[in-house]
């Protein structure tokens, strides 16, 4: 197995992971990342297990919230609490710049 | 004058007919805090907790956990209160809502002292991925408390306080506990609300007490269980008293060593700790039998997938939009996404992020994530099939004791290998104490792990506290002094 992913692998797992890396540690992430997905390649190695799957140890049947009036959060408070604010509107910086068409 | 080296049941009668106020016992806490070099903490509640200390003067000390001091981990969210789970990226974070969890303290009246240190995001065994720096243990400044509840591990064992809260997503309670010689509950998953416990791996994470003894433990255990019906994934369970079996004799009790647990990747002077522990539970008339529980040996593989991958999915919500760090001037929202998370995540989250996206991506999904899936559900099945001729199971929880801070952190593997004999009670969803049994030839904590059938906490403390009150170790590293 190759000890090192490739600057491409690293910086598509970062593009997925939507997190910038430097090109210090696009180095780095290289022989970290294949390290640990190695290890992973294990599981290839277990036998015997059948085909059902464990996804929660537990969970209850979803049941509908009893019908009645309580009090919420105020839009104010949880407004606040974002970075960049206005009023009543939580402000993010452009999504669709001029001129690029759909 | 000092208290909070003493017992629940004394503390309490003294609060109860007055001696003591709620407010000296939190005063003493912040005192031995300030004081303190474990960096424990990473916000320490001093002003709300005085004030709450007092007002609990004019109120009826009703219940066994009034007026007391409890550490909270700093990834269980505290309305009003900075909740960072030691990372940039929430240092500026202060909720606006309690957690679940956290209303059941304060509806006992318990006072919060502050927020513990931690991993980042939970995310090691150290606690050295914390961005505030690794707390200490005090049993020996030089070495680790353990993680990721490393911070309420040491202020437990340093006598700081009686109770503590951590959570457990691959051994996260129980291993620091081991460390620091303390006793570590992870309930079932599903006994305890995660509404306001910062994700991790929803599969895998609980909530759970951190106490110096096993008593303590189960009281505290019996305030914070219970269906909540903003968790989908709590259980709804009779009321149960978890302290109900402890003192009570263990004759006739049947006990499974499965042999990976005893196996060559642990120290022989752990190994040694846990065979004189099981000769003496043989001579108290338990019966401890040797088996093989199959997948034991693949659940770090299960939990790198399943752990990454979740945390991968859960970590997504942290843009620098809602709450939490955001990077300054970003010229459009990709580079707002970017840049926030390279500023705001340290190396360990980076890594699992980066690897759980990536397991999780198109093919890979099968040929990782679902065989993953299907691996656990046959490890839970061996471990239902051993609890059909078994009333427990035990081993060691720890594979060494615990190591030097400045040991090096450049395997990003190791993390992974600490929490080797923890991590099967995640994947199965049961529940695993940590129970001191002696120590190494530094005099460093050995931890045994005792593992029960799901729901089944009860008959683990019965178990806990029968060998605490056999072995009768002295438990404070400040022993001769106090």
């Amino acid at each position: 197995m190759n000890d090192k992913l490739s600057r491409e692998e690293v910086l598509h797992v970062a593009e997925l992971a939507k997190i910038k890396v430097t090109e210090e540690e696009i180095e780095k992430f290289q022989v970290e990342l294949k390290k640990i997905l190695n290890d992973v390649e294990k599981i290839n190695d277990v036998k015997g297990y059948d085909d059902d799957i464990l996804i929660a140890p537990w969970s209850r049947k979803t049941t509908l919230r009893e019908d009645k009036e309580e009090e919420m959060l105020q839009p104010k408070v949880v407004i606040e609490t974002a970075p960049r604010h206005s009023g009543n509107y939580i402000e993010v910086p452009v999504v669709i710049s001029e001129g690029v068409s759909a | 004058m000092r208290y909070l080296n003493k017992d629940i049941k004394t503390i309490h009668e003294l609060l109860k007919n007055k001696t003591i106020k709620p407010i000296d016992l939190v005063n003493e806490a912040i005192e031995r805090i300030e004081n303190s070099t474990q960096n424990a903490y990473i916000t320490l509640n001093k002003e709300e907790a005085r004030k709450k200390a007092i007002e609990l003067e004019g109120k009826e000390v009703d219940n066994i956990l009034f007026g007391l001091p409890i550490a909270v981990k700093d990834n269980i969210i505290t309305k009003d209160l900075l909740t960072t789970c030691g990372s940039h990226m929430l240092d500026n974070f202060i909720p606006i809502y309690d957690a679940t969890i956290v209303e059941k303290i304060k509806d006992k009246n318990m006072i919060i002292i502050g927020k513990t240190n931690m991993d980042e995001f939970a995310m090691g065994s150290s606690s050295r991925t914390s961005y505030f720096g690794a707390p200490r243990n005090p049993w020996n400044e030089e070495k680790i408390s353990g993680g990721s509840s490393g911070g309420s591990a040491s202020t437990i064992a340093n006598r700081d306080v009686l109770f503590a809260l951590g959570s457990d997503t691959g051994g996260s309670i129980r291993q620091p506990a081991s460390y620091t010689g303390i006793v570590g509950m992870k309930p079932t998953y599903g006994r305890i609300s995660r509404y306001g416990l910062v994700a991790f791996a929803s599969s895998l994470d609980q909530i759970g007490p951190m106490t110096k003894n096993v008593y303590e433990n189960a009281l505290l255990l019996n305030a914070i269980v219970g269906e909540d019906e903003k968790d989908l994934t709590s259980a709804r369970k009779p009321e149960e008293d978890f302290t109900r079996y402890i003192g009570k004799e263990i004759n006739g009790m049947k006990i499974a060593v499965p042999n990976y647990l005893m196996s060559d990747i642990v120290s022989s002077e752990i190994k040694d700790s846990i065979k004189e522990t099981i000769e003496m539970l043989k001579k108290e008339g338990a019966i401890v039998e040797y088996v093989d529980v199959k997948y034991l040996e693949n659940a770090v593989t299960l939990y790198q997938i399943i752990a990454m991958g979740e945390a991968s999915s859960n970590l997504a919500r942290f843009d620098g939009i809602r709450f939490g760090h955001s990077c300054e001037n970003p010229k459009d929202v990709e580079e707002l996404y970017y840049e926030t998370r390279r500023e705001g995540f340290g190396d360990e989250v980076k890594r699992r992020i980066m690897v759980g996206s990536y397991l999780l991506s198109g093919e890979n999904a099968k040929d990782y994530y679902n065989k993953a899936l299907s691996i656990r559900d046959d490890m839970k099945k061996e471990f239902e099939n051993t609890f059909k001729n078994y009333d427990l199971i035990i081993g060691p929880t720890t594979t060494t004791t615990a190591y030097n801070i400045t040991d090096p952190m450049d395997d990003p593997l190791k993390s992974f290998m600490d929490d080797v004999l923890v991590i099967p009670v995640n994947m199965a969803g049961l529940p695993g104490l940590n129970i001191p049994v002696g120590f190494d030839k530094n005099h460093m904590p050995i931890g045994m792990q005792i593992i029960g059938n799901a729901f089944e906490e009860a008959k683990i403390y019965q178990l806990a506290s029968f060998i605490e009150n056999k072995l009768n170790l002295e438990l404070n590293p400040n022993g001769g002094e106090e």
